[in-house]
């Protein structure tokens, strides 16, 4: 994948799932309706390719006005993704040479790999997610889980115990899928798999959007380096 | 205000530390009432979640999930009003929990909420009251 074609389906993709946050936006109030409009409008400025990279600059602009609005991310860790994919991509458009363009995508990438591997880390070292027992908490009494239903998973320890090695040896292991473009795209078809579990079970879906976005620029610089 | 170049860097540099400590968890509930100074005894959960979500239910949340975001919105709301009360997170848990009650003229005057958190062994815990505002005070556009 060359680097214009993975900047150009990494800035579409993204330009897609933005727009899929705006329109949930839009039942909201006028001045989150005001701002939410404006972004659908430049994200299909975006997506058809017209005044390249202004209707991205403009975006980035408009992230900081949507910041200072929630004081802070709408949505945590998926939003985070998406602004780091927006400045990154919208960087990797305006600078003046090639390489600091590769360098502000590559970035992205990096960032991604990290966002599997850091998260297992985190967990893996922490001796109530090797027991299963930090699993149980999240289904048994965070926000997170859609159904009340969901809630008796924290009764079946076992698979617990099994879910969560199975996502931190995941995690842990997703660094070592660049070794290969087939390989990483294995890892990528199975960490799209999680993200869309985690959507069903916790109401996640800007992640699984946000995240399968950001995958063109893992795959090409998979290539650059390997 | 937390200006937003600073509200900008931990996307830019992120942690990625997703889930690496199971916290205590914040319901909002609020409390209607016919006076200011009334008794606050009936609290109600705002948008408690349902029994069950059939599969077909789950996967359309992938494109349409407003209501879900907007109430784990509160969820950092109620988090960081814990950690650091400013006047901007109680205005959107106000505004929010006022939008849907719109819907019910016969409502009592007085809005109040209440932040509870459950902790892993199950204690449950008010970290938070607001004081009482009136439901037509409230800016809902």
């Amino acid at each position: 994948m060359s680097f214009d074609h993975a900047l150009r389906l990494t800035e579409a993709l993204l330009a897609l799932a933005l727009v899929q946050q705006s329109l949930e936006h839009l039942r909201a109030f006028r001045h989150e309706r005001f701002l939410f409009g404006v972004r659908i409008v430049l994200c299909l400025l975006v997506l058809v390719g017209v005044a390249s990279p202004w209707p991205l600059v403009a975006l980035a602009g408009l992230s900081l006005l949507i910041l200072q609005r929630f004081q802070g991310p709408y949505n945590g860790g998926s939003d985070r993704l998406g602004l780091l994919a927006l400045w990154c991509v919208t960087l990797a458009r305006v600078l003046p040479v090639e390489q600091w363009r590769e360098l502000a995508f590559g970035y992205l990438g990096v960032q991604l790999m990290l966002s599997y591997f850091i998260s297992g880390w985190v967990k893996i070292v922490n001796p109530d997610w090797r027991r299963g027992v930090a699993l149980r908490q999240v289904f048994a009494f965070s926000a997170y889980p859609v159904a009340e239903s969901l809630r008796g998973w924290a009764g079946r320890p076992r698979l617990l115990v099994a879910m969560s090695w199975a996502v931190m040896l995941f995690e842990l292991a997703f660094p070592l899928t660049m070794i290969s473009q087939p390989s990483l795209i294995v890892g990528l078809v199975v960490a799209a798999t999680f993200h869309l579990v985690n959507a069903c079970l916790f109401g996640l879906n800007r992640f699984f959007w946000t995240w399968l976005a950001a995958y063109p620029a893992i795959l090409w610089l998979q290539q650059r380096l390997f | 205000m937390a200006n937003p170049v600073s509200l900008l860097a931990p996307a830019l540099i992120p942690s990625w530390n997703f889930f690496d400590v199971i916290a205590a968890s914040p319901r909002v509930e609020y409390a209607l009432a016919d006076a200011r100074d009334a008794v606050l005894d009936a609290w109600t959960e705002f948008r408690p979640r349902p029994q069950r979500l059939s599969p077909v239910a789950m996967l359309a949340r992938l494109f349409w999930n407003a209501r879900w975001n907007e109430s784990l919105f509160l969820v950092s709301c109620a988090e960081r009003l814990v950690e650091e009360p400013t006047a901007h997170g109680e205005d959107e848990i106000f505004r929010r929990i006022a939008a849907d009650l719109a819907g019910q003229p016969d409502a009592a005057p007085w809005l109040s909420f209440r932040l509870l958190f459950i902790d892993p062994t199950g204690e449950r815990e008010v970290l938070y009251q607001a004081a009482p505002r009136r439901l037509a005070d409230l800016d809902l556009r």
